[in-house]
């Protein structure tokens, strides 16, 4: 057994040495099967552009957030299949990459405020929880490096606070889903679980319930009335010349004028 | 002594009763019980199809845990689980393909860190080497009933328990089973050595009902009616099990059977580690006894914690 750490995704500057000078090396990719050649640096989202296809679905942020853009490629003589956010993954020569953009899931309609943080109720409402056979394809499908087979099974037994701790990275690309043998929707069991969480399990933030209550006393009122008041020339000053936190500031780094800081 | 112990999923959510109530006791036994990492559901149900290998992929990598971790042993509180697990070993180890077969797809497992986002890869074979215990098994093999018997600090000599043994810890015969399945006597020679009074009914062997329950609720309660009035005709006190599913049909559904079947006054239903750390003196507090339908605190003579509840 061994431990691998993390993949670093960019490999972008090993592949970029090679061509001719100012120009940049170019690597085969097939999509859907049909060769291109597409510049090394490139995402596969933007190679994919780059050979002629326009997407129009299935390019949401373009920053590995949004999770529109899951993809799966495999390379030739090798079994496994590898997946990865096509914004975020640089192509590699030989790729056989196919997108999948959606994939449709099962998703349970719910008022959240009616339930309890409990297993029996994403049991309830997603019964085919109990289908998983524990396989772990699911978390070798996962682009974002979540242990899915993990906080499913802390779903299937009652632990849905540590089911949405080990869901929290998920960006809902489905490609657990799209790979799972018992058709579970893995990641609205576990949007439910981070729910369950945060409406039932979390405490409360009290001092957000104190800042609203500051805010109600009028605490910052004088001083909107007096920015209301000022001249556009005045407002832009004062703007440009206001305080700011530096770049790599102390964890307790607080500014000169503290009148509107509210300390705990 | 640390001793691997598997839980299983309905014993962390539906039976925490069976869950606390095994770790109270064996730590008054001296055993501090260790959960694998990273276990899941052991799949309830042992498939019987031959070709339905993945299956066993779930049991198997939770006993290659074991194995990982150094164990030679793992132990359950749950009927449920211990078939699977135990029926799991048997296949392993009697058919060299499938262990073949399940160690070329586990190997391929990868575990990620949650905070670290550090990848385990390229697992290690499992040999086949964990014995697979029932608790029961694990005290009259490697405890000894003398032991237990010596532990003893509540005195049960005016109680009755009739011992339900169900299906999942005697059968298929010869396989799995704790005993053997026609006329079995390890629960019996267990409730003698915590020194509660034995009732023998002809009912111990059969079958609850089990998953009835859901899809004919009325047969189910039907059967584990005839199970408590065979108990009851008995003489029993109570009813000791092990199982999460005979537990929820003995017990959580005497409503439906008192509905159906007037004369019925109640029973109440323990898990046998409920009645072993009870016996062993653990606090009535953390062995989950308000979660049951029957009170079982009156026999037991909490009296006053049962007053407190109602």
């Amino acid at each position: 057994m061994s431990k691998i750490p993390v993949e670093v995704k960019d490999k972008s500057s090993k592949k970029k040495t090679g061509g001719p000078a100012g120009t940049e090396a170019m690597v085969p990719i097939f999509v859907m099967g049909k060769r291109y050649e597409v510049p090394a640096s490139l995402t596969i989202q933007k190679a994919l552009e780059y050979a002629g296809y326009q997407l129009v679905r299935g390019c949401g942020c373009r920053g590995g957030i949004c999770g529109a853009c899951g993809t799966v490629y495999r390379f030739p003589g090798s079994y496994r299949i590898e997946v990865g956010l096509a914004c975020q993954t640089v192509v590699e020569p030989d790729m056989y990459i196919t997108q999948i953009p959606f994939f449709p899931a099962n998703k349970a309609v719910y008022d959240i405020e009616k339930l309890e943080p409990t297993g029996s109720t994403v049991a309830a409402l997603y019964p085919e929880i109990f289908k998983c056979v524990g396989c772990g394809t699911c978390t070798r499908s996962c682009p974002m490096d979540i242990d899915v087979m993990e906080y499913i099974s802390r779903a299937i037994r009652g632990d849905v606070a540590g089911a949405a701790e080990l869901s929290f990275d998920c960006v809902m690309c489905g490609l657990c889903s799209a790979r799972c043998p018992a058709e579970e929707a893995q990641y609205n069991i576990g949007i439910l679980c981070r729910r369950l969480y945060g409406r039932h399990i979390a405490p409360r933030a009290k001092h957000v319930n104190k800042v609203v209550d500051l805010i109600e006393k009028g605490k910052f009122q004088k001083g909107l009335e007096k920015l209301k008041r000022m001249k556009m020339a005045e407002l832009k000053k004062i703007y440009n010349e206001r305080e700011i936190e530096p770049d790599m500031a102390e964890e307790y780094w607080e500014p000169e004028d503290k009148t509107f800081i509210i300390v705990e | 002594m640390k001793l691997h112990y598997y839980p299983g999923c309905t014993l962390k959510e539906k039976t925490t009763n069976l869950d606390e109530s095994t770790y109270a006791a064996m730590k008054m036994l001296g055993y501090e019980l260790v959960e694998p990492e990273n276990w899941t559901c052991c799949g309830a149900e042992f498939p019987l199809n031959e070709e339905k290998i993945v299956g066993l992929a779930a049991p198997a990598r939770i006993l290659r845990q074991v194995e990982m971790e150094g164990g030679d042993k793992v132990v359950t509180a749950c009927a449920f689980c211990f078939n699977v697990l135990k029926q799991t070993h048997i296949a392993l180890l009697n058919d060299p393909l499938k262990q073949k077969r399940i160690n070329a797809y586990l190997k391929d497992d990868i575990r990620i860190d949650p905070v670290t986002k550090e990848r385990t890869t390229d697992f290690p074979e499992y040999r086949g080497d964990v014995q697979v215990l029932h608790l029961l098994e694990f005290i009259q093999k490697e405890i000894g009933y003398e032991k237990v018997r010596s532990l003893i600090r509540r005195d049960l000599g005016n109680l009755r328990a009739a011992p339900y043994y169900g299906c999942r810890l005697l059968r298929p015969k010869g396989e799995t089973g704790i005993d053997e399945p026609d006329d079995p006597s390890i629960f019996e020679e267990f409730l003698e050595s915590i020194g509660i009074g034995v009732v023998d009914f002809p009912f111990k062997q059969e079958c609850c009902g089990s998953y009835l329950s859901v899809s004919l609720p009325d047969a189910a309660s039907e059967v584990s009616y005839r199970i408590l009035r065979s108990a009851k005709l008995n003489g029993a006190d109570m009813v000791v099990l092990s199982c999460p599913l005979c537990y929820y049909n003995l017990d959580r559904r005497q409503d439906r059977i008192r509905e159906k079947f007037l004369e019925f006054t109640g029973m109440p239903v323990l898990f046998f580690t409920q009645i072993l750390a009870w016996a062993l003196g653990v606090e009535a507090e953390i062995l989950g006894l308000d979660q049951h339908f029957f009170d079982p605190r009156p026999v037991l003579g909490i009296t006053d914690k049962a007053e407190v509840a109602s």
